[in-house]
């Protein structure tokens, strides 16, 4: 689900007809949610949700392995 | 902060590519430009539909009639979505239209013309979208991020309304000499606006609105653009376009053409367009004719019998 926008009406009835015809007249929607604005809590501290630590560990991407790999590998084939 | 210090540092954050969301702080002269541009726009897309309103009727096919009229339903749609950006920043639509009417506040040249034939049908939804959508690529990029998003949504819309006018256009220069004269003709007319549509050449250093990144991108460099994608395409048809200066000079990679005439353009915009009067005028028949609409809306909730 994305944010596609806004629509002012007077009621939920109405701003649902409304959101129909501007998010969904062609065929580019397969579902919309509409919700009155009071009703969105919006969490947007960037302490909270990117906090400058290196929690790498918590990634694949985090650990580098190729010279370790390499390094095990060739122990291997002196034993071997 | 003091208020300044926070006005430093919220334009050192658009200069430099930052976004700017509807519920942020923002300093009153950057909101102000955002609100007159979107509310030009929103003027403009509103005001765009009159021109092509007057052929529904006169539409030579019933696929051109449902395509023509599905054109005008978006471009209105359009209007609403930008109105909508418009309100958040803090004037209610009420206020923007009666300025609209009331001739306070702009629309685009191009939409103070009249239309004479079906070429310029054709013309209008192929060279002048185009020219709209060569602006409105470069919006997707505003730093004010509810337009941007807006942007993209309404050039996806846009590029249906530009293969419609490419396509009637193509049909009339594949049809008979009297329809392809039809086409050159409109053709006549409508470069002047074309070439003013883009507005004059402005100085960077204190066009605001480009260096607030309110749009990314200045006038020349979008009138060159169009130039680049569509002369080419309006030669390869074998029509003329009417400035004999017009030319690519191959080394500079622009083009050369008749300076357009910025007087006309700021006599148009302020109202002194050949259709303005007629066309306001009929925004405000239109206006009362429907308040029963918005009395039924907005008035108090009627009990169902």
């Amino acid at each position: 689900m994305i944010h596609s926008g806004n629509v002012r009406a007077p009621d939920l009835e109405l701003a649902t007809h409304y959101a129909r015809e501007f998010y969904g007249r062609r065929q580019e929607s397969n579902r919309l949610w509409i919700v009155p604005r009071q009703a969105i809590t919006e969490l947007d501290d960037p302490d909270l949700l990117k906090p400058p630590f290196d929690r790498s560990f918590k990634r694949p991407g985090g650990y580098l392995i190729k010279h370790k790999l390499e390094a095990a590998k060739a122990r291997a084939q002196e034993e071997g | 902060m003091s208020s300044d210090e926070r006005a430093q540092t919220f334009y050192a954050h658009v200069m430099n590519g930052g976004k700017v969301e509807a519920d942020d702080w923002i300093p009153d002269d950057y909101r102000a430009a955002v609100l007159k541009f979107v509310e030009m726009h929103a003027n403009s897309e509103l005001m765009g539909v009159l021109p092509e309103r007057d052929w529904i009727l006169r539409a030579p096919t019933l696929r051109r009639k449902l395509a023509l009229t599905s054109k005008i339903q978006d471009e209105v749609g359009h209007a609403q979505l930008l109105y909508r950006v418009a309100e958040d920043l803090g004037k209610p639509r009420e206020q923007m239209f009666a300025d609209l009417l009331a001739g306070k506040t702009k629309f685009h040249n191009v939409f103070h013309y009249p239309t004479h034939s079906w070429g310029d049908v054709g013309i209008i939804a192929w060279l002048v979208d185009a020219a709209a959508i060569v602006s409105q690529q470069a919006l997707r990029d505003s730093s004010y991020a509810p337009y941007a998003r807006t942007m993209k949504k309404i050039c996806w819309e846009e590029s249906v309304h530009i293969m419609h006018g490419r396509d009637v256009v193509l049909t009339l220069m594949n049809g008979t000499p009297g329809q392809r004269e039809m086409v050159q003709e409109a053709l006549n007319r409508w470069w002047g606006p074309l070439m003013q549509m883009h507005g004059p050449p402005t100085n960077p250093a204190t066009d605001r609105d480009l260096t607030w990144k309110i749009k990314t991108k200045g006038n020349e460099q979008l009138r060159q653009e169009f130039l680049s994608i569509y002369v080419p395409r309006i030669w390869e048809l074998g029509l003329t376009v009417p400035d004999p200066e017009l030319r690519h000079d191959q080394s500079t990679g622009r083009w050369h053409y008749t300076e357009p005439d910025w007087d006309e353009l700021r006599s148009v915009v302020t109202g002194h367009g050949p259709m303005s009067q007629e066309r306001l005028a009929f925004r405000r028949t239109n206006y009362d004719r429907t308040q029963w609409v918005r009395d039924a809306i907005l008035g108090p909730a009627v009990a169902v019998a």
